[in-house]
């Protein structure tokens, strides 16, 4: 180990926006993806998770999604528990994810996906015409053409509309699953600033990313997960790229 | 004579698009080619024909019984067969969905008999344009096609309920992340298209004699017409449906008239060879 876990104190629960303990998911019968993950969020912060293919970053965020159930453990948003909830109802409870492909509907248009993100919400609070000015200011390319199937949009442009679907709920906790990927260096760039508004209008954002340099730019904290454990939890500012080798690669210095 | 036929084949177009869209939206939702919708026409013929000759009732408000009864049909079938095997894949489902045709087809011959039988209708003088024979069934078939066509459309494109069942379609775990319950919508889709088989079938009933294996002669027609618009396009549909329309009444040109369903088999070859997305479809089609 090039260093022992450098914790920082984490949040009591009472006030972190999210809290993962014992989180343990896979599929089908087979054995666990994820293997028992502890995670404290203090709220408005960026926590980015990272770690090498097939270490359960994606399996991670889609469990505390709701997209697969939990084999055990609780997940809490804002001191709620979420754990029994459906995936449109831990929207509905500030819990809003984006997915890392198809993350909005191609065959409908801008206004269509733009409408869908909160027509069938049931009981979130703070959903409203104020809201969705404020969510539009962020993305102002996306009110110019509301007509425009998703589909025929570029992959910069179809993650804004796909950040602006799930911000349309006004969640508190946002879980992004890899937003970088197949995306152009410049367009990465545009999008991790995009996140960086996201959580300046009072977001908290849970983000799996594949290209570590992009999310160390915008993240407060790191952690990096392997074969679905945590094995480090530190400052983004405390991390160099180079130092993860080691862990990713599991050699022991 | 083209002039009459095209007009023909405009109506056997009309008549097809309904079944065709109810395949196309059952495709779109549930991901499989249901194998029933001919036998749905049957069981909505017979329907119309208790309402209309048994009960005595005028024509409409059998349609509205015929719709009624295809939309119980409809969802019966889904929570006794197509739920169940949801899990198993589109080609189980659609083998199910021929079951399904069967039981249907012989509920039907127990019920009545293999008779042919007919609605109470009084008999009107066609009327004579230009030299072209309309049909008062014509006149009433495009009339309701038409009116149930732009309702539907308007339901699909522009009411939350139609978002819902094109997002869905398009994306069903998104959707369950943006609230819309996939079994809620299959549901509504099940007694939104069972509705409009059973009203299909009894305009099927007024073309032809109703008999428990009149929803054959349309099968192929109503497979070719979705295929060609490509399957999950309900546009696509309605266009296919009314190209094989035209297209099998033209054939009489060139062909002998009791080869007409020739056209449908040709036209399913051909798109299989050459063209699987058919004219309008996106994406393609699958597994």
């Amino acid at each position: 180990m090039t260093s022992e876990p450098h914790l920082l104190p984490e949040p009591a629960p009472a006030d972190a926006a999210l809290h993962v303990t014992g989180l343990r998911s896979g599929y089908g019968r087979g054995g666990d993806i994820v293997c028992g993950i502890d995670l404290a969020q203090r709220p408005e912060s960026i926590i980015a998770v990272i770690g090498p293919n097939g270490s359960g970053k994606s399996t991670f965020v889609k469990t505390i999604a709701g997209l697969l159930p939990a084999r055990a453990g609780r997940v809490r948003v804002t001191g709620r528990d979420v754990t029994g909830l459906s995936p449109a109802n831990r929207v509905a409870a500030g819990l809003a994810y984006v997915p890392q492909e198809a993350n909005v509907f191609g065959t409908l248009t801008i206004r269509e996906n733009l409408k869908l993100a909160t027509e069938f919400l049931r009981g979130r609070a703070g959903v409203g015409p104020e809201q969705r000015a404020r969510v539009l200011a962020l993305f102002p390319e996306l009110a110019a053409r509301p007509g425009t199937l998703a589909g025929n949009l570029s992959g910069g442009q179809r993650q804004m509309l796909a950040f602006a679907c799930a911000l349309l709920a006004n969640p508190e906790v946002l879980l992004l699953d890899e937003p970088s990927a197949g995306l152009s260096p410049k367009i990465v760039s545009e999008t991790m600033e995009a996140i960086a508004r996201v959580r300046a209008a009072g977001v908290t954002v849970l983000l799996v990313e594949q290209n570590v340099s992009a999310a160390l730019r915008i993240a407060d904290e790191v952690v990096v997960l392997v074969a679905g454990a945590l094995r480090l939890r530190a400052p983004a500012g405390d991390v160099k790229p180079a130092d993860l080798a080691g862990l990713f690669f599991g050699r022991a210095a | 004579m083209a002039a009459q036929l095209l007009l023909n084949g405009l109506v056997t177009g009309l008549l097809l698009a309904l079944p065709a869209l109810a395949l196309t939206l059952i495709f779109g939702i549930l991901k499989f080619a249901n194998f029933a919708v001919g036998s749905m026409l049957t069981l909505g013929a017979y329907a119309g024909y208790v309402g209309n000759v048994v009960l005595g009732w005028p024509l409409a408000a059998a349609a509205a019984l015929a719709a009624a009864t295809g939309a119980l049909a409809c969802l019966l079938s889904d929570a006794l067969v197509f739920e169940r095997l949801r899990e198993r894949g589109s080609i189980t489902l659609l083998v199910a969905s021929m079951g399904v045709s069967l039981v249907i087809e012989n509920i039907c011959r127990f019920t009545f008999g293999n008779a042919a039988l007919s609605f109470d209708i009084a008999p009107a003088r066609p009327i004579r344009w230009q030299g072209i024979r309309i049909n008062h069934e014509q006149i009433v078939t495009a009339a309701a096609v038409v009116v149930i066509l732009i309702l539907l459309h308007i339901l699909l494109t522009a009411s939350p309920l139609g978002r819902a069942m094109r997002a869905v379609a398009d994306n069903p775990a998104l959707a369950a992340v943006r609230g819309i319950e996939r079994r809620t919508v299959a549901r509504i889709t099940w007694a939104l298209t069972g509705a409009v088989l059973g009203g299909a079938g009894v305009l099927a009933g007024l073309d032809r004699a109703i008999d428990p294996l009149m929803g054959w002669n349309y099968q192929i027609p109503i497979f070719a017409a979705a295929i060609l618009g490509g399957l999950g396009s309900p546009v696509g549909a309605v266009a296919g449906a009314l190209m094989i329309g035209v297209a099998e009444e033209m054939s009489a040109l060139i062909l002998p008239t009791n080869y007409r369903q020739v056209v449908s088999f040709a036209v399913i070859l051909v798109l299989l060879l050459f063209r699987t997305n058919g004219l309008f479809g996106a994406k393609a089609v699958r597994k």
